[in-house]
């Protein structure tokens, strides 16, 4: 029987629905029952008697990269815990899903959690971990409430706990929830946190958590997504998974559309399957009527913006324009962003990007865990200048200024937070600057450093 | 040019360097251009890399031309061959603008801020070359309120530049975990506790903090970071036998304040309240400056010539009339080295009697008794430094973060990465919720617990048989012996249920190296030697003896309670620990002195009160002891100390002991004079005269000098030198030590020609040949036998981290507004039968006295046992404490006393309590 939408939010036609597949289904419910209807935790026992090097060579061979944000291929990630290793190996769930313009593990999580579930038994069982934490942001009280109701059915039904379907594994997992803060999807900030400390992100060396993670164990971070896709992955084969999408941009992923577009939302296409062009004009029906478009912010709040008149340059040589970009994690990198976390920000030319940006450094600003000085400093210097270009009181050298701090910041901080908090200043500077100066007061020009700044420099202040 | 790269060399701007195995890119700069060469604001040499203020940055590249990426060098792994840059033009613009940002949010009252001169952030603001504050003012956090809450610890937040050094110094120096951060970003903040006054929290008061902090953020009411000082002398605390190398600084003779050096090997940066903030007793008003002799039951203000003449005529006589056997002295270790030594030469060579001891005798005589009868040597066979290498810790009858905090955080520290903590106490003492095993036994029962303990191991199949065979002696007794044991009977005395027992054993004996420690706990009972031999059966028969991460080590009480006994305060051995009745031994030492002297083995602390109750012993010289307040069963002594014709007592203080004496000699404290300590691990420090003794006063070694002289007894003058370099020529493992070649961190016994000290005793041999097994079936102490019926209760004693002993030093200092009385601690369910609250002045009394205190509901003791300190005259415990002590020994049993406890009804109260009450 073909599977029928709500009204109104049926997958458009473009799309491939894989993860989302029972997303807005008429008759399916979060329960165990509606899952097992529709062949759940099928691949858990396809996987459970299989060795666990083939299932990690299976996701090697799909080609899945992390849907987070980073894009790191999953395989890869497994592959690292020591292969001499005595200790305990955790698996967390990073569901701590928090860059503005993103929210396509919400619907996972309140909507089917079962799969996730599944994928992550199956993940657990690969790297041969007895102990998964699924960290749920503190947002979706909701989505806690629902995976832990998921979790004892699924332990009801003997997919956990001691001995999973009499294969000799033994298996928990456990929600542990956020207490609001961003830096908690950093993964080492993520770890500490579930230590019950404070979520300062970790120095490295130790270079990756799945050599030393939680309670200096082997850990492996996935995504909600990520772990999604290990069931379909058991489901098709790597190698058949892999045909999915393009060459080293395999399979499926969802895009978070928001912004000026006729038709917001989410989308789950094939990987570089579909352009830029194609997402706004197509999936999204266009731009709102009359509107142009101005730029776009194309892989969550943290990826640096692509202005919409901007041409970009290949490595094979071709030069394409926005609308050409193919929603992939390469082309989007070569164009000097990221495909991050899928979520896109559209905005037409009604947006002034000083307003923007003065949005995203107040957020970043808020959300900087404190710890590294530039950060700590510097993300409130961001929002304090672009608050003032904003209210319409600076100086055009303002606009220097704050791109300073943010250079200052780039590159050195513990965590990629630096980066995630530096980037979109520093790329809409560089293609807005005019603007940005524009909503300055050019007589002000020379005067940035106010009087108070300047009897403190001089050290006669109180 | 060494181009070697494959071995350890890297590059600092171009020029090749070699670098340790394990260097951090920081540590390697720092040791070939010098700490500061790279600035830093959230580095410190305590603290682990943090790798949070950037200021630290450098460039660095695998090739001399190849890309360069910024790294944090603090915590940067280096590699060989890498090229580290550190001051290109990148960097030196990533640090300007760090500390800039830095700046818009700090005060800049520098000419009037405590650390003017010394404050890292003025340092690193002048290296990087600010000159301006690009940025407008804006939200800031200038007016923080400071915080003056506490007598010692200080904090003006809006100094603070948020390197969190504060936070990891309480972390991983004290392990308090007091500081922590509080919210995030720009309003992240330092908060103590539960966002708390230092007063109100649970500070330690360690001052970790105060040190580690860059700034005035966090400092001490003694501004232990300001320059004002014109000099900083090293020296080591009298505290106690941890023996923390302090630097005070002082102008001209007022002590300013004190730092713990970075440096030293036994503390590292760190110290505890006593040893760092501890220190206005010695100038206190109540100093003795003078003299006093007493003529009439007055005392009467004298010159030290006739305080000398007074006393020489009256030992004079008495030896006369009564022989030199009328005579004895109580040395002191809380003196030198030097000073002990002098003190029992004075005795044996003006009197030619062994009647001579030190506290020793109330405290750890039985740890050196029963350490020699099993190994040779009565001292510690390790040092602290082997916690980094051991895989399991025991603890039996101490309580190391209260009595030696700085060993008691090593120790957390350790067990808190992981290392397996067994405690075996009656008390839930503060480091068993970190402990894996707690026995909590009943008082007087270690012998019962320890060979139940011996026996698991024996059954588990646990036991070192080469070493047993290759190095001990004896063991065939002692496996009958434990194979004879009656598990049940043993289970129904200590009262822990035998598996508890079993799976310490366990963990114990199958660790690579286990280390014991142990304290009064062990050794204040009246089977405390025994119980001593039966820890050092449990280490040789686990072969847990002679390397790195293992051996026995006793907690020693006070800083030099080690040095009196090596020094030869005991009755029946001289200096270097040579029977006194040996022939060879005591002819060495008359041909050594030159004089005649006794070979018979003299009268230990206990025996001189009865022999002064029955009229023997005649005259009494005690050196800085309050026998009084600390001694048990204190109407006894006192009227041993009536019965004395003739005391003499040199002290700081008028103490309950000074109060009988007959002449009362002011002597110097620590920090007015220099000689030696000698730690509970054999480490000999250097103890240097911080400022002149105070008007009137002199050292306790100057004292025993000038009588020697007065009294025709042959000394050269005194000094500390001069007298260390007699000890070497007299005990046996000192022959090498020279006041120069000691070097600032001390050397530890025995110390070999040149100055080569020992960190591991009995490597290869046992210093006795053989290491001897000594196995002792438990017997009930005679204090429960006679007295448990009409009294019920255990009374249990120990310390606490704020106050020394009976605290005639602490109570003179801020720690009182810390710590204001002793309290009884009672279980609740006793509380409850006896209608006790906390808070309740209640009354505890013995077969031989009573003594009224608070008391504290607590469940850090079992139903049917209490709990109090003894740091306070006006709670005087040792009025209920027994005579009972040590069968081989005579150390008191102060951990087990049978008492009965009741609340004091109001009126009953004194008046000056009831007011309080009232108020």
């Amino acid at each position: 029987m073909a599977i029928q939408y709500i009204s109104g939010k049926e997958p458009h036609a473009r799309e491939k629905r894989l993860i989302f597949k029972n997303i807005d289904r008429v008759g399916f419910t979060p329960s165990i029952d509606s899952f097992l209807e529709d062949g759940g935790y099928e691949q858990l026992k396809v996987a459970l008697k299989m060795e666990k090097s083939a299932i990690i060579n299976e996701v090697k061979a799909s080609g899945l990269r992390g849907r987070g944000g980073a894009g790191f291929p999953t395989g890869v990630k497994w592959g690292f815990i020591p292969p001499t290793n005595t200790k305990p190996v955790y698996i967390i769930c990073n569901a701590d899903e928090s860059e503005p313009g993103t929210f396509k593990d919400r619907y996972i999580l309140h909507q089917d959690p079962h799969q996730l579930l599944e994928g992550m038994i199956i993940a657990c069982f690969a790297v041969n971990a007895k102990l998964g934490y699924i960290y749920i942001r503190e947002e979706f009280p909701q989505a806690a409430i629902i995976v832990e109701k998921a979790i004892a059915e699924a332990r009801a039904k003997g997919f956990l706990g001691k001995d999973i379907l009499g294969s000799g594994f033994d298996c928990e997992l456990y929600v542990h929830r956020g207490a609001g803060a961003y830096i908690c999807g950093e993964e080492t900030g993520l770890i500490e946190s579930l230590e019950g400390k404070r979520p300062y992100p970790r120095i490295k060396p130790p270079y990756f958590p799945a050599a030393l993670g939680l309670y200096m164990s082997p850990t492996i971070v996935n995504n909600v997504e990520s772990l999604c896709h290990v069931k379909h992955i058991i489901q098709m084969g790597g190698a058949e998974y892999a045909k999915l999408g393009t060459p080293n941009n395999t399979g499926t992923r969802i895009l978070c559309v928001s912004g000026d577009v006729q038709k917001p939302g989410y989308y789950e296409v094939e990987v570089g399957k579909v352009t830029m062009g194609e997402v706004i004009d197509v999936l999204c029906g266009g731009m709102k009527p009359g509107r142009k478009l101005k730029a776009i912010i194309p892989g969550g709040s943290s990826s640096k913006v692509l202005r919409a008149d901007e041409k970009f340059k290949l490595k094979d040589g071709r030069e394409i324009g926005i609308m050409d970009i193919p929603m992939d994690f390469d082309t989007m990198a070569a164009c000097g962003s990221m495909a991050g976390s899928g979520g896109v920000i559209i905005m037409d030319d009604s947006r002034s990007m000083t307003w923007v940006i003065n949005n995203l450094n107040n957020f970043y600003a808020h959300e900087s865990c404190g710890q590294c000085t530039p950060c700590r400093e510097g993300s409130l210097w961001m929002k304090k200048i672009s608050d003032r270009i904003v209210s319409g009181e600076a100086s055009p050298d303002d606009v220097d200024s704050l791109e300073s701090v943010a250079n200052q910041i780039e590159g050195k901080t513990i965590c990629a937070f630096g980066e995630a908090c530096s980037w979109p200043t520093q790329s809409f500077i560089k293609k807005f600057r005019d603007e940005m100066k524009g909503d300055c007061k050019p007589e002000l020009v020379g005067e940035i450093v106010s009087d108070e700044g300047k009897v403190a420099a001089a050290g006669l202040a109180a | 040019m060494v181009q070697d790269l494959s071995t350890l060399t890297a590059f600092i701007d171009g020029e090749p360097m070699r670098f340790n195995d394990g260097d951090t890119v920081l540590k390697f700069i720092d040791r070939h251009r010098g700490r500061g060469h790279v600035p830093t604001l959230c580095d410190a040499p305590q603290l682990e890399p943090y790798g949070a203020c950037r200021v630290c940055s450098v460039e660095v590249a695998m090739q001399e031309d190849g890309p360069r990426r910024v790294v944090a060098s603090c915590h940067t792994p280096l590699t060989a061959g890498m090229h580290v840059f550190t001051e290109s033009p990148k960097i030196r613009k990533l640090r300007r603008n760090i500390v800039e940002l830095v700046l818009t949010d700090h005060p800049l009252d520098c000419l009037t801020c405590e650390v003017s001169g010394n404050c890292e952030l003025q340092t690193v603001a002048a290296k990087v070359g600010i000159r301006q504050v690009r940025y407008p003012s804006g939200a800031n956090h200038l007016n923080r309120s400071k915080d003056r809450s506490h007598p010692y610890m200080t904090s003006e937040l809006s100094k603070c530049i948020n390197c969190s050094r504060c936070v990891r110094a309480c972390d991983e120096v004290q392990g308090q975990h007091v500081l922590s951060m509080h919210g995030r970003g720009f309003n992240a903040r330092i908060i103590k506790g539960l966002d708390q006054s230092f007063m109100d929290s649970t500070c330690v008061s360690c001052g970790a903090c105060s040190q580690a902090c860059p700034t005035s953020a966090i400092s001490d009411v003694f501004f232990s970071k300001s320059i004002e000082a014109t000099r900083k002398t090293r020296t080591v605390c009298t505290y106690c036998g941890v023996g923390c190398n302090l630097n005070v600084a002082t102008k001209g003779s007022e002590v300013l304040s004190i730092q713990a050096p970075t440096d030293s090997e036994v503390n590292h940066s760190h110290t505890c309240l006593k040893g760092r903030y501890a220190f206005k007793f010695v100038k206190h008003p109540d100093r003795l400056r003078k003299p006093l002799i007493r003529y009439n039951g007055h005392f009467t203000e004298a010159t030290w010539e006739e305080a000398y003449d007074y006393i020489a005529k009256n030992l004079q006589r008495i030896k006369e009339e009564h022989g030199g056997n009328a005579v004895g002295g109580i040395s002191s270790a809380r003196c030198t080295n030097e000073e002990n030594y002098l003190m029992q030469k004075f005795i044996r060579v003006g009197f030619g009697t062994n009647n001579i001891d030190a506290c020793a005798r109330v405290c750890h005589s039985p740890t050196a008794w029963g350490m020699q009868k099993a190994f040779g040597t009565g001292a510690a066979t390790n040092s602290i430094e082997d916690l980094e290498y051991t895989n399991c810790i025991l603890i039996t009858g101490a309580n190391p973060t209260e009595g030696h905090p700085v060993t008691g955080s090593k120790i957390k520290q350790r067990v808190m990465k992981g290392v397996p903590l067994i405690v075996i106490d009656p008390r839930e003492i503060e480091l068993v919720p970190y402990a894996k095993h707690h026995l909590q036994l009943r008082p007087g029962t270690n012998v019962a617990l320890l060979d139940m303990f011996a026996y698991y191991i024996l059954e588990a199949g646990l036991i070192d048989q080469d070493f047993i065979k290759k190095r001990c002696e004896n063991w065939e007794e002692f496996e009958q012996g434990l194979r004879n044991l009656n598990l049940d009977e043993s289970e129904r005395t200590h009262g822990v249920p035998r598996e508890k027992v079993r799976a310490a054993a366990i963990e114990y004996a199958s660790a690579k190296g286990a280390m014991a420690f142990h304290g009064l706990g062990v050794t204040e009972h009246s089977h405390g030697s025994k119980t001593v031999m039966t820890i050092a059966d449990i280490a040789m028969m686990t072969g847990n003896i002679g390397r790195p991460g293992v051996g026995v080590l006793p907690l020693r009480g006070q800083n030099n309670v080690q040095g009196a006994a090596d020094m030869g305060c005991q009755p029946h051995q001289g200096a270097g620990y040579l029977q006194v009745n040996d022939e060879a031994n005591h002819k060495l030492y008359e041909e050594f002195y030159g004089a005649h002297m006794s070979n018979e083995i003299g009268w230990k602390i206990p025996q001189m009160y009865d022999a002064a109750l029955a009229g023997k012993l005649k005259a009494l010289w005690i050196m800085g002891e309050d026998v009084v307040q600390t001694d048990p069963n204190t109407e006894h002594v006192k009227s041993a100390l009536n019965a004395l014709e003739f005391l003499v007592v040199q002290e700081l203080f008028m103490t309950p002991t000074a109060e009988f004496a007959d002449v009362v000699l002011p002597a110097a404290s620590f920090l007015e004079k220099s000689g030696t300590f000698t730690n509970g691990e054999r480490r000999v420090q250097r103890v240097n005269a911080v400022i002149p003794p105070i008007p009137g006063t002199k050292s306790d070694g100057q004292i025993v000098c000038d009588i020697m002289q007065r009294m025709g007894i042959p000394q050269a003058d005194y000094t500390p030198d001069g007298v260390l370099a007699e000890i070497a020529r007299i005990v046996p493992f000192f022959k090498g030590a020279t006041w120069e070649n000691l070097t600032d961190q001390g050397t530890q016994w025995p110390i070999k020609e040149g100055g080569i000290g020992t960190e591991i005793l009995h490597v290869d041999s046992f210093k006795r040949g053989l290491g001897k097994f000594h196995f002792f079936r438990f017997q009930e102490s005679k204090e429960i036998e006679k007295h448990h019926d009409e009294f019920p209760f255990i009374l249990t004693t120990g310390r606490i981290l704020e106050h020394y002993n009976c605290g005639t030093m602490t109570r003179r200092t801020g720690n009182a507004q810390i710590v204001t009385e002793d309290l009884l601690a009672i279980h609740p369910d006793d509380a409850a039968k006896k209608g006790i609250e906390s808070g309740d002045m209640v009354r505890i009394f013995s077969n031989r006295g009573e003594v009224n205190m608070k008391a504290k509901i607590s469940t850090e003791v079992k139903p049917g046992i209490l709990y109090t300190t003894f740091h306070f005259p006006e709670n005087l415990v040792n009025m209920v404490t027994s005579s009972e002590c040590d069968e081989d020994t005579m150390c008191p049993e102060y951990k087990v006393v049978a008492v009965d406890v009741e609340k004091v009804p109001a009126s009953s109260m004194p008046k000056k309590q009831r007011m309080m009450e009232i108020a």
